[in-house]
């Protein structure tokens, strides 16, 4: 979905290196949010297209004015709202509780600790390489001209421009269908290397690449 | 940053804080969620998985040549070795910097980071400012930052729109001959990782 999140190439941002740029957060509430937002999809407490596709149906304005954990915060409610694990006005209602002073409720369950952070050890890798991929290292090829309406990990940037496959990752089911429950088989993901001539046109700077992992579906032969 | 007792604020600083204690009250209230797991969670990140964990990777990497090799051939399995592995680092891979070359790592359409090796990414990293320019402008960015490269060194910026995780790998700094792996360790910042910085024999110039 080409939204705001897309933000390869976009100008007016600022700088990078702002004071307290360096901290991972900087309240409490933000690493507990990334805990619950993991826990709503370890314990099954959600619905909709996962965490980070919801995050980007966020609305544009919305998500530029949200921090980083306000998004996942944004996510996390929506996941949760979308299964019918809380309905609208609860969280409204805590907060009034909390609000008043009303004591933070607690819940203990060690082994559901346990079975997250055996959760965060499990090693999901991609499927092997196949052996005939359409595309092997060397070849030249050019990303598709594409407007998909809903999540993809094909940046606006890279659309229409031509590069060189440097390496097949391996196999993986296309995002831009899996994450709605789509029945897809996985397909090989290429690395894919740029000239900057190609993405931005010419530079005062001296050139650089820009490489990207794309699914098979994203390109076709140049 | 670390007061250890996040939830037991008495009084919130903010609207969204307001907002994120009660979403945990609601789900904690209901039993859904275990206080204890969002605590397990929070103090992972916070004292067991960090760029100490990349740190070691890349230190032991400049001592050992054929731990190089398996880690430019399998990064996954090579820091497996070390013990580090899991969510967000189960298809790594490692861009080695050479006098002629100098990789870094972004993810323009998010924050994708290697967790396993350096724990959860910089505010700067999640940034629009540098989602946006790091694959535009990278020599401006890395400016920013501190480190002018000569013109002759070209610049590959890695951005991780797939699930592969990637994981610079910076030369060797003069002037460490003889060091332990633990001295060299303690010069890998994890800016080095990413690519916004380069090791100094004198020691963490940034974090």
């Amino acid at each position: 979905m080409d939204g705001v999140h897309d933000m390869g190439g976009m100008h007016g941002f600022g700088t990078v290196v702002e004071t307290g740029g360096e901290l991972a957060y900087h309240e409490r509430w933000e690493p507990r949010v990334f805990a619950i937002q993991m826990l709503v999809g370890v314990q099954g407490l959600g619905a909709g297209p996962g965490g980070r596709p919801t995050r980007e149906e966020m609305e544009p304005a919305a998500y530029l004015a949200a921090s980083y954990y306000e998004r996942w915060l944004y996510s996390a409610e929506q996941r949760l709202l979308r299964k019918g694990t809380i309905a609208p006005g609860d969280i409204e209602a805590m907060m009034e509780r909390l609000g008043e002073g009303e004591a933070m409720p607690e819940h203990r369950d060690a082994a559901m600790a346990e079975r997250m952070l055996e959760n965060l050890q499990t090693r999901m890798p991609m499927d092997p390489a196949p052996e005939q991929a359409r595309f092997g290292p060397g070849q030249r090829v050019r990303v598709k001209r594409m407007h998909p309406p809903g999540h993809t990990r094909c940046p606006r940037y890279a659309r229409g421009a031509a590069g060189v496959v440097e390496a097949v990752r391996g196999a993986d089911r296309l995002p831009d269908r899996a994450v709605y429950g789509e029945p897809v088989d996985s397909e090989p993901v290429y690395s894919v290397a740029f000239s900057s001539e190609e993405l931005w046109g010419p530079s005062d700077e001296p050139g650089w690449v820009v490489s990207l992992d794309l699914w098979e579906t994203y390109l076709e032969a140049a | 940053v670390s007061d250890g007792h996040g939830h037991h604020h008495p009084r919130p600083s903010s609207a969204v804080e307001l907002r994120a204690r009660a979403l945990e009250a609601l789900l904690a209230e209901r039993g859904l969620v275990s206080t204890d797991a969002i605590d397990a969670v929070v103090e992972l990140y916070e004292n067991d998985v960090g760029p100490q964990n990349g740190a070691k990777v890349v230190a032991r990497a400049w001592l050992d040549e054929a731990y190089r090799e398996r880690l430019e051939a399998d990064a996954t399995l090579a820091i497996a070795e070390l013990g580090f592995g899991g969510a967000e680092g189960d298809n790594m891979v490692v861009v080695a910097n050479s006098p002629t070359v100098h990789n870094m790592v972004v993810c323009t359409l998010c924050s994708c980071y290697p967790w396993p090796v350096l724990g959860l990414p910089p505010t700067w990293y999640k940034s629009p400012p540098y989602r946006a320019r790091a694959v535009s402008e990278p020599r401006a960015v890395l400016r920013e930052f501190g480190l002018e490269l000569s013109n002759g060194v070209e610049i590959r910026v890695w951005d991780s729109s797939a699930e592969v995780r990637y994981l610079v790998l910076p030369m060797r700094p003069d002037g460490t001959d003889g060091w332990s792996e633990d001295e060299l360790a303690g010069v890998v910042t994890r800016d080095c990782m990413i690519g916004t910085a380069v090791p100094s024999a004198r020691g963490p110039a940034t974090t």
